[in-house]
């Protein structure tokens, strides 16, 4: 399937899962970040079709890496699906207002990632 | 202790454990507890929580319980406790505070989740303030028991907002 993705979390554990979820739907082209400073590094070197990120990172967090990009001339149009714990109403109406496209909260099964993703990759 | 706040903790952990490691535990009768815990622990994460309702939650588990939970995650066996393991527990207690953070909030109690610190060392206890209170809610699955630990005072009056 088309379209680099990138996976953004602090957490080892939840990288390794997405990454294993998204390869058996059939996306194989992953590429991963520990926080958003990390993540914004990445993205200036390789052209992604997703980002993947979560909420609580330290060095950068992800809400403050949602605003960098949609700030971004070249960054901008990416789609973004937020992957947290965060789940409370605020912090999702929050979350969209500075332009994440969807959000998926965790714990999460793979038919939740292959629901919220697949719209973006094409 | 409020106890609004005992059945958000409860099935925040069980919905995480079974989603992400296929493991449904078996709750125990919860306690209210001010002095030590009643069993040591062989690896715990903690995670403050912060604001108007405040205060920690932690998962102590045996290490039978932490390998098979990082294993069931990952999807391969874990024999020690290394960094996949740490890490695996730590973002169990995420969610766990995540998860009940989300529906205290729905009843008016609000709180920011720190990032979790992951505590390793045979039959160790957790450290209390020994003025703190704190909720204790057993778990028993098929390779051992984990306890999460809950200690949570709020501000708010009665569950609702001013």
């Amino acid at each position: 399937m088309k379209g680099k993705i990138l996976v953004v979390d602090d957490s080892s554990t939840i990288r390794r899962i997405v990454k294993n979820i998204l390869e058996n739907l059939g996306y194989k082209d992953v590429i991963e970040a520990c926080d958003g400073l990390d993540a914004l590094a990445k993205l200036k070197q390789d052209q992604v079709s997703l980002v993947m990120t979560d909420w609580n990172m330290p060095e950068m967090d992800g809400l403050s890496l949602v605003k960098a990009i949609r700030s971004s001339a070249t960054l901008s149009k990416i789609p973004i699906v937020m992957v947290t714990t965060e789940a409370a109403k605020a912090e999702v109406v929050e979350a969209l207002k500075e332009g994440v496209n969807d959000y998926i909260v965790k714990p999460f099964t793979p038919e939740t990632v292959k629901g919220k993703i697949d719209k973006f990759l094409v | 202790m409020n106890v609004e706040f005992i059945n958000p903790f409860i099935i925040a952990t069980v919905n995480a454990l079974t989603t992400m490691a296929f493991i449904a535990p078996k709750r125990g009768q919860p306690q209210v507890r001010k002095d030590e815990p009643p069993n040591g622990a062989d690896i715990s994460a903690v995670i403050g929580l912060t604001g108007e309702t405040n205060g920690w939650v932690a998962i102590c588990l045996q290490k039978s319980v932490a390998l098979n939970i990082a294993g069931n995650m990952l999807g391969i066996q874990k024999t020690y406790i290394d960094a996949d393991v740490r890490d695996a527990v730590g973002e169990i207690v995420n969610m766990i505070a995540g998860g009940a953070k989300a529906e205290l909030a729905k009843k008016g109690y609000s709180f920011k989740i720190a990032i979790p610190t992951v505590v390793v060392g045979d039959n160790h206890q957790l450290g209390q303030n020994k003025n703190s209170v704190y909720l204790v809610i057993p778990f028993e699955t098929e390779h051992g028991a984990f306890y999460v630990n809950v200690c949570l005072e709020s501000d708010v009056k009665h569950g609702l907002r001013g």
